[in-house]
């Protein structure tokens, strides 16, 4: 097994790693308050209503068309909807530089299929599964290099050029697209050596099997790879997992309007919160240094004159 | 401008000028603004007004560096509270997703109100001021945060003047929410505004005068926001009893602490004294239609406001369960909120997990009440007795944040002859804020009112201007529906000082005083236009 390889597995356990600790750190933070935000798709109401609108609500059944937030989603996650409607200058850039990201992952898993049947013999030359697989990883790749690199230099000038985002845009997020783009440019350079994506496959085959290197790789290609695994391990530390906020500030969040009707895991945890300490320092909170829970404090008026007519 | 210019040592950060302020329609188009007044020298001595020559808070000036140093530990202090679990449960998740993920794409700007009124000025993005919250968090609370702080984008001076300026501008936001609703990965900026309020007053005791002291504070000792003590209620619907015979011909008896009534009917005790109409108008039509009630005259259950709201957990969780509890007490089957905004997301969205659910009572909007009172037919009304163009605004709290969208709008359309009632554009759940959320519309403070004039109320009223578009002759009366207390009392302010009425015939009032004027049993006009009755207001 080379230093590549090595590389590899280490990013990629970085990456899980980190990045599944960020998921666990949101995903175990406790219910917050109610803090949704209309329209909320599974309200099933074009105008933006909720229940609300009803009179006696919670005497009826809730209905949730759960099927209206992938409606929502889905094109939001590809077509990046809000910024087309809100932010169109933008778009132009970030749209193929996104598109480009999920084409590039795309051709990514197909490359792993077609390492994965390789392993079993199988080449483009011989099998028609595989030569589909390499196709596939063809038509993904290399419209994605194309489309990335477009979106990652047209974001590069706008952030330099636009009076809106200089001020915001720090070195850091100047270098994070640079990275990318180096990453979109050097793979499309490999695939103008290697148009099949023989060499690439044979490399995933070997991370696969843990097996040797069999096919020689170009000195662009190492460069492309070396770039790839550094972005790999370094992404999950970034805020452009902001994925992660896409899913908990929409589906955790945003359309969070689960009303309280008893239900006994919401009991529990309203409870359990209500037994936290609090230190907050204000003299009117009177928390006495976290002496005292929210529960105590909250039911405690510190200004009530009990004998006020 | 950077957001770590905050923390740079000058005497004043911005200055909104006149001519830089975004236009008015017609017939405001030429109008000649009167530029915000500058603090006297005594109270820019004494009050923290650096950020743009504004003081909404009175915010004293330390008075020793050593001063200085405490506030800026607290400061500190807060923000890492702002971060645990056990001091912020009730708001933890969306923070941290909102401090982490800004993608830095300012789509949220241009959704902003006060950052386009304000002729686009800095300090005023929504991300600025949670810009300089995430940098502060990021470079002395982070392991490593100081180092290459400034190629990571965050390398910010915390001093007195950046605490001092973020406090202020804190309070240039109204918490609409409007950026975070096009926000392409979620972050709430509006949120972190709230987040960076409660910082300051849980921990440092530092808030708007006239939400908390005379606030919030007033509503927990005396019962209500207004100062109004349980002892003066009862007189007061007394009052009202005898005007509602005045105006109507009938006398009404407005039930009062009534146990095992269908529903505690809360307003907001402002509408009692500023606008007593409207309590009127909800006891006539709840009379007319029947209606198993009672209002509360036990400690802070006659006051609908939850001013914690907008700054406090712990106050705003103090006054909801008050009102929780005296529901209970009462036996009440629910709880109707009256026509304010805030109160209605507060009682019905924030507080549904203050408590668990056997302990809850069910609430409900009163535009829901009065959209089925209508829809029952058990009022008759009479559309051509409301024959004037009208105009509706969504209270943010109760439309873009909680989804009441419907009701009022279909109450309109029942009470007004056919083609009266047009949208402000846009509407609904995409609405402008009034100018006057998140406490605006109470606070007076140093010279803030200019601003909420110049700045967060400009989007409203050229909002107002345009729906009435073509029929400016002061003669054509108009009428703005405003169906919350706070957006009334901003809308209010900007009328009388813009001369709205005199120039145009704009004048504003609730939904349940135009319901009461279109029935069909109520002899008189209900409602006065200025100049009509004794009173300028009606």
């Amino acid at each position: 097994m080379g230093f590549l390889q090595i590389l590899t597995y280490l990013s990629g356990l970085v990456f899980v790693i980190a990045f599944g600790a960020k998921l666990l750190k949101y995903a175990t933070m406790p219910m917050h308050v109610r803090w949704e935000l209309y329209p909320i798709p599974h309200e099933g109401k074009e105008w933006g209503g909720s229940f609300y609108e009803e009179i006696d609500h919670w005497k009826k059944v809730r209905h949730k068309d759960h099927m209206a937030q992938y409606r929502f989603m889905v094109p939001e996650i590809l077509f990046i909807r809000a910024l087309h409607e809100d932010n169109r200058p933008l778009w132009y850039w970030s749209f193929p530089f996104h598109m480009g990201l999920y084409l590039c992952i795309g051709g990514l898993i197909f490359l792993g299929f077609g390492a994965f049947v390789q392993i079993f013999g199988m080449v483009p030359e011989n099998s028609a599964l595989a030569s589909l697989f390499q196709s596939l990883t063809t038509v993904f790749a290399v419209p994605g290099y194309i489309l990335g690199t477009i979106g990652a230099l047209g974001l590069i000038v706008k952030r330099t050029t636009d009076s809106n985002l200089t001020d915001v845009t720090a070195g850091i997020d100047f270098m994070n697209l640079i990275w990318l783009g180096l990453l979109f440019v050097t793979g499309f350079i490999v695939w103008l050596q290697d148009p099949g994506f023989n060499v690439s496959r044979a490399y995933f085959q070997s991370l696969l099997t843990y097996g040797p290197m069999k096919e020689p790789m170009s000195a662009i290609h190492v460069v492309n790879l070396l770039i790839f695994i550094g972005f790999w391990a370094y992404f999950p530390f970034t805020p452009m997992t902001h994925m992660v906020s896409k899913y908990f500030m929409w589906d955790k969040v945003k359309w969070d309007d689960d009303p309280n009707r008893g239900d006994a895991g919401m009991d529990s945890k309203i409870k359990k919160y209500l037994a936290y300490p609090v230190t907050w320092a204000a003299v009117h909170i009177d928390s006495q240094g976290g002496k005292k829970t929210w529960a105590d404090i909250a039911t405690t008026n510190p200004w009530e004159n009990k004998d006020q007519k | 401008m950077r957001p770590e210019e905050i923390s740079k040592k000058t005497e004043q950060l911005v200055t909104i000028k006149t001519e830089d302020l975004a236009p008015l329609p017609f017939p405001y188009d030429t109008y000649e603004e009167t530029p915000i007044t500058p603090l006297k020298e005594e109270q820019k001595k004494k009050w923290e007004h650096s950020l743009d020559g504004v003081s909404a808070l009175t915010l004293p000036k330390p008075e020793t560096p050593e001063e200085e140093e405490r506030l800026v530990k607290a400061f500190l202090s807060g923000l890492e509270k702002l971060m645990t679990k056990e001091n912020n449960w009730t708001f933890l998740q969306p923070l941290m997703l909102s401090l982490e993920y800004c993608a830095k794409c300012q789509t949220c700007a241009d959704a902003c109100p006060a950052f386009e009124m304000s002729g686009r000025k800095d300090i005023y993005r929504p991300t600025f001021r949670a810009d300089v919250l995430r940098k502060i968090a990021k470079k002395y609370l982070s392991k490593g945060g100081k180092i290459l702080a400034g190629f990571r984008g965050h390398d910010i001076d915390l001093n007195w003047d950046t605490i001092a300026r973020l406090a202020e501008l804190a309070y240039r936001c109204t918490l609409c929410r409007r950026c975070a609703s096009v926000c392409p990965v979620g972050v709430d900026n509006g949120l972190i505004t709230h987040e960076l309020r409660k910082l300051f007053s849980q921990e440092m005791g530092i808030a708007g005068p006239e939400i908390h002291e005379k606030g919030s504070v007033k509503h927990l000792k005396f019962g209500s926001s207004t100062g109004m003590t349980k002892a003066a209620v009862a007189d007061i619907i007394e009052y009202l009893e005898d005007d509602i015979e005045e105006k109507t011909g009938k006398r009404i008896k407005i039930p009062l602490n009534k146990k095992g009534a269908e529903i505690l009917l809360i307003h907001n005790a402002g509408e009692f004294m500023a606008w007593p109409e409207n309590p009127m108008a909800f006891a006539i039509l709840f009379d007319a239609a029947g209606i198993d009630y009672t209002l509360s005259t036990d400690l802070v259950g006659y006051d609908a406001v939850n001013y914690g709201l907008w700054y406090d957990d712990v106050q705003f969780a103090r006054v909801a369960l008050k009102h929780i509890e005296i529901a209970r007490n009462l036996g009440v089957k629910k709880i109707v909120i009256g026509e304010c905004g805030h109160a209605h997301k507060a009682l019905s969205v924030i507080a549904d997990r203050l408590l668990p659910g056997a302990q809850m009572i069910p609430r409900e909007s009163s535009y829901t009440l009065l959209n089925d009172i209508v829809k029952s037919g058990k009022i008759k009304f009479d559309p051509s007795k409301n024959d004037f163009p009208v105009t509706l605004h969504d209270p943010c709290n109760a439309v873009r944040l909680m989804g009441i969208v419907k009701p009022q709008r279909e109450v309109l359309n029942a009470i007004f002859p056919p083609g009266r009632f047009r949208e402000m554009e846009p509407h609904g759940v995409e609405n402008y804020c009034c100018g006057g959320g998140s406490g605006f519309a109470i606070m007076s403070s140093g010279n803030f009112p200019d601003w909420k004039r110049l700045v967060s109320g400009r989007k409203k009223l050229a909002q107002i201007l345009n729906a009435f578009q073509g029929e400016m002759d002061p003669s054509i009366k108009k009428m703005v529906c405003a169906p919350c207390s706070n957006c009334k009392g901003q809308i209010r302010d900007m009328l009388e000082s813009y001369e709205v009425y005199e120039k145009t015939g704009i004048w504003y009032t609730g939904l349940v005083e135009l319901m009461v004027n279109a029935m069909v049993d109520q002899k008189k006009p209900y409602l006065e236009w200025p100049g009509e009755g004794d009173d300028d207001d009606m």
